[in-house]
């Protein structure tokens, strides 16, 4: 994989929260300026890109094992626009498949949204400067430069959430402790639910600090292994990607040079009213 | 009486498209249509007009790349012409298909990328919901079209698993659904057993006596005698050159040649037999008239 | 992917799941979703793995299907915890609850099918992207398919084998890149093809009614008792972490009816 999903239930709820707002609200944004533009027509576009994405991702690049997810070839047929739209789409698809996180899903649109972006911005910068006869080239650098920043993009996103959660709060269970008591033997309402409890930690007890320290998430260890596997992962996918690209801008370049909206395409008549 | 052969003489250009009064009937005409491609090629779609009156069953034959399909997008809407005329029920299909889409319906080549839904019932009923019909309507539809193409045991299967002859019952079903007035069929046998052919020349016949118009592009020229009233033939260029009858048209043996048409088995045997005894039958293409006309001449 | 597997154990299925009303579903997902998400009790979160079992059980799917899919999240959900978690019970707890979230997602995979899940979200997303995800699915088929048909000829062409990564690589990126061609020329048949058969502003899909809102109700009660068990041991953890124990005993007993029930029909 060239980067890694975060799983559900490890982040906190203001920050897979914020995701999914921020999400949607691009979603929207994207959703609304595609519908203006008249871009109906594109619907199929999005959803083949989407699927496109989804059996790169379920393909096996022999044997390493690795999937590959052109997010970057996706980019740049689709622009900015429509990316945000499939980036959204293929995170709900692979929730539903158990192929990706569900509270999640905002946060990983993000992620997968910023390569899809970023890769299309990059290479059309780096096919100005190259030329077009580079576009493979162009594109394998592009996708190198995108991976990077999303994956620092991921080490941000975990640092945000691994601090502050500790197992006291968290209501988690202590190995140390752990104590299988009968409620009939006790009486329940003698166990304290409602009168706040007698088995608080006394406050002067050093066992209480101890807890109180609680090791969060390990950021460093996380950041230290992405950046490790990681350079691995993005190889590949340029390399996939610059001869995906490559072959394409040989057989037919507007589809790459010029992306999905280019002119030449065969327009239907009579969408032009924005939908019949 | 022989069939309509032109290469040059009949060549409408859309200036002159008002000037084309439409023939008692006309539910489509094609005049003279050119369509150039991204990549440089273009078809000229000239000679004859193309004319399709109500309840005829039409076949559109030709060689590969011949523009038969072309033909049909610029029927269905999904290509302007960059010159010519192209109308159907009376208009510009290209300017205004909202206002004739409920009365046709289309089988495309690839029935694979026709079915849009996860179950049979739900394909076929893809169209009546689009168009905003309530769930009660669709249902009555959904089934009268399965009983009609006998697939109501397929209600409920899923598309993807069905053999190619199913799915293209299935992609009929979902054509025949709003009960429309003009079918247009792009190789309509493709894929079906002996049975289901018949069974599905048989409805083409039902459907053009109740008043339906068929235009079908095929390659399955044995079929034709039995499927079609009427051919046309499309020559390598695209120009429309020959049409009429089946039988007229299979008797034109040097316009097939030329389009690397293989006339029906039972046309091109009787065609042998003039060449080597003037005296033998006219062709005679459906086999039971073929076994009489044979047996009469040797008598 | 299992993609094929998914549709049709979704279409063909006849359990009291697969005939629940698909906003039920959407809705009991959301719930045992914050459940398993707002506790960090690890026998809390077994106790919602097992109620997700029992479920699946009941529905009777193939068992190996949905657990083998939600085995994914938790796969990578191990790979994340052995980078990042604090201790070994923290990294459990992660990998319960990245499988607790994909059971409850595969459970409604396997028993809705696709467009019934996403016609209640396409009502309020705007048209083009609640229409492009009804299309995705479609479209995946279509190209699974076609991904397929051109690596069988790429192989039997180019004779790669596992033995040749680098040629297996670069036979694998050349299909891909036939796919992609492809796949643009399929979307603009697609359009053809929806804009022919009635297609205007909005894909319009029948959601299907409730067969039983007696199920309904049982479904949504239940994982409504879910989320009210996790929220109580995570505001009353001081007291209650001793009677964790207590709280996957129904969900066995779910389970254990889910079982006995099933081996009876079958």
């Amino acid at each position: 994989m060239s980067h890694i999903h975060i799983p559900d239930g490890v982040l906190p709820l203001w920050l897979w929260g914020a995701g999914w707002l921020l999400t949607l609200a691009l979603v929207v944004i994207a959703g609304k300026v595609a519908e203006r533009h008249e871009m109906r027509r594109k619907v199929p576009l999005l959803g083949v890109i989407a699927a496109l994405m989804l059996v790169a991702m379920s393909s096996e690049i022999v044997p390493l094992a690795y999937h590959i997810n052109l997010t970057v070839v996706g980019g740049i047929l689709l622009g900015p626009v429509l990316s945000v739209i499939v980036a959204f789409i293929v995170q709900v698809v692979l929730a539903l498949l158990g192929h990706g996180g569900v509270t999640v899903i905002g946060l990983n649109t993000l992620i997968t949204g910023a390569e899809m972006v970023l890769g299309w911005a990059l290479f059309h910068m780096l096919v100005s400067m190259l030329s077009r006869r580079r576009a493979g080239l162009a594109a394998g650098i592009a996708t190198v430069l995108t991976l990077a920043l999303t994956t620092t993009m991921l080490v941000g996103i975990v640092w945000l959430g691994g601090s502050g959660a500790t197992g006291r709060e968290t209501g988690a269970l202590d190995p140390a402790d752990l104590k299988f008591e009968n409620p009939f033997a006790t009486g329940v309402f003698s166990v304290g639910l409602f009168s706040g409890g007698e088995e608080h930690a006394d406050e002067t007890d050093p066992a209480a600090d101890e807890h109180a320290q609680e090791p969060t998430l390990s950021v460093g260890r996380f950041a230290a292994v992405v950046y490790t596997l990681g350079p691995l992962g993005w190889l590949i996918e340029a390399l996939v990607t610059a001869g995906i690209v490559g072959y394409v801008a040989r057989v037919r370049p507007t589809l790459i040079l010029s992306g999905a909206l280019a002119e030449k395409q065969r327009r239907i008549p009579g969408d032009e009213a924005g939908g019949l | 009486m022989t069939a309509d052969r032109n290469v040059a003489a009949h060549n409408h250009t859309h200036e002159h498209a008002h000037e084309i009064e439409p023939v008692p009937g006309e539910i489509v005409r094609v005049s003279c249509v050119r369509h150039s491609y991204d990549d440089g090629t273009s078809v000229h779609l000239c000679g004859l007009d193309f004319v399709a009156t109500r309840g005829q069953r039409i076949a559109v034959l030709g060689p590969n790349g011949a523009g038969k399909t072309t033909m049909l997008y610029h029927i269905l809407g999904l290509l302007r012409a960059q010159e010519g005329i192209v109308r159907v029920f009376g208009v510009d299909p290209s300017e205004e298909w909202p206002a004739i889409r409920k009365r046709i319906g289309v089988v495309l080549q690839n029935v694979d990328e026709q079915i849009l839904a996860p179950t049979v019932a739900d394909d076929v009923g893809f169209s009546p919901r689009q168009y905003g019909l309530s769930e009660a309507e669709v249902a009555l539809r959904v089934d009268r079209a399965l009983a009609l193409m006998g697939i109501e045991e397929l209600r409920d299967r899923v598309p993807h698993n069905l053999s190619g002859g199913e799915k293209r019952k299935v992609a009929m079903a979902g054509a025949l659904v709003m009960e429309p007035e003009l079918l247009v069929l792009d190789e309509p046998f493709e894929g079906l057993d002996p049975a289901a052919r018949t069974m599905m020349g048989k409805l083409l016949r039902e459907l053009a006596a109740g008043g339906t118009t068929v235009v079908m592009s095929t390659h399955d020229i044995d079929s034709v005698p039995e499927m079609a009233d009427y051919a046309y033939v499309m020559g390598p260029d695209g120009h429309i050159a020959l049409s009429g009858t089946p039988a007229e048209v299979f008797s034109s043996a040097d316009i097939l040649a030329a389009g690397n048409i293989r006339p029906p088995v039972l046309a091109e045997l009787f065609m042998r037999l003039r060449q080597s005894d003037p005296d033998a039958p006219e062709p005679a293409l459906g086999v039971a008239e073929a076994a009489e006309a044979l047996l009469k001449w040797r008598g | 992917m299992h993609i094929g597997a998914v549709d049709q154990a979704a279409t063909l299925g006849t359990s009291w799941l697969h005939r629940s009303w698909p906003i039920a579903k959407l809705v009991a997902f959301a719930l045992v979703l914050a459940a398993a998400m707002v506790t960090w009790n690890l026998l809390v979160l077994l106790g919602i793995v097992v109620l997700l079992s029992a479920a699946i059980v009941s529905s009777r799917v193939k068992p190996g299907l949905a657990f083998t899919l939600a085995a994914y999240p938790a796969f990578f959900a191990a790979v994340f915890a052995l980078a990042s978690a604090p201790d070994v019970l923290s990294g459990f707890v992660i990998v319960l609850k990245a499988l607790a979230a994909g059971l409850a997602a595969v459970t409604v995979a396997l028993t809705t099918p696709y467009p019934q899940i996403f016609a209640p979200v396409q009502r309020v997303v705007p048209g083009i992207v609640g229409d492009a995800l009804l299309m995705t699915y479609r479209s995946t088929f279509l190209l699974l398919d076609k991904f397929a048909n051109l690596m069988t000829a790429v192989r039997l062409r180019s004779g790669v084998s596992v033995g040749q990564p680098v040629r297996a690589a670069r036979a694998t990126t050349q299909a891909l890149g036939g796919l992609l061609l492809y796949s643009f020329d399929l979307s603009q048949r697609d359009y053809d093809i929806m804009r022919v058969r009635g297609y205007q502003d909005r894909l319009r899909v029948a959601v299907h009614p409730s067969t039983s809102r007696a199920a309904d109700a049982v479904l949504v009660a239940t994982t409504l008792a879910a989320l009210a068990t996790s929220l109580l041991w995570r505001i009353a953890a001081d007291s209650l972490n001793p009677y964790s124990w207590l709280v996957p005993i129904p969900a066995l007993f779910a389970l254990l009816a889910a079982l006995v029930s099933s081996r009876r029909k079958s």
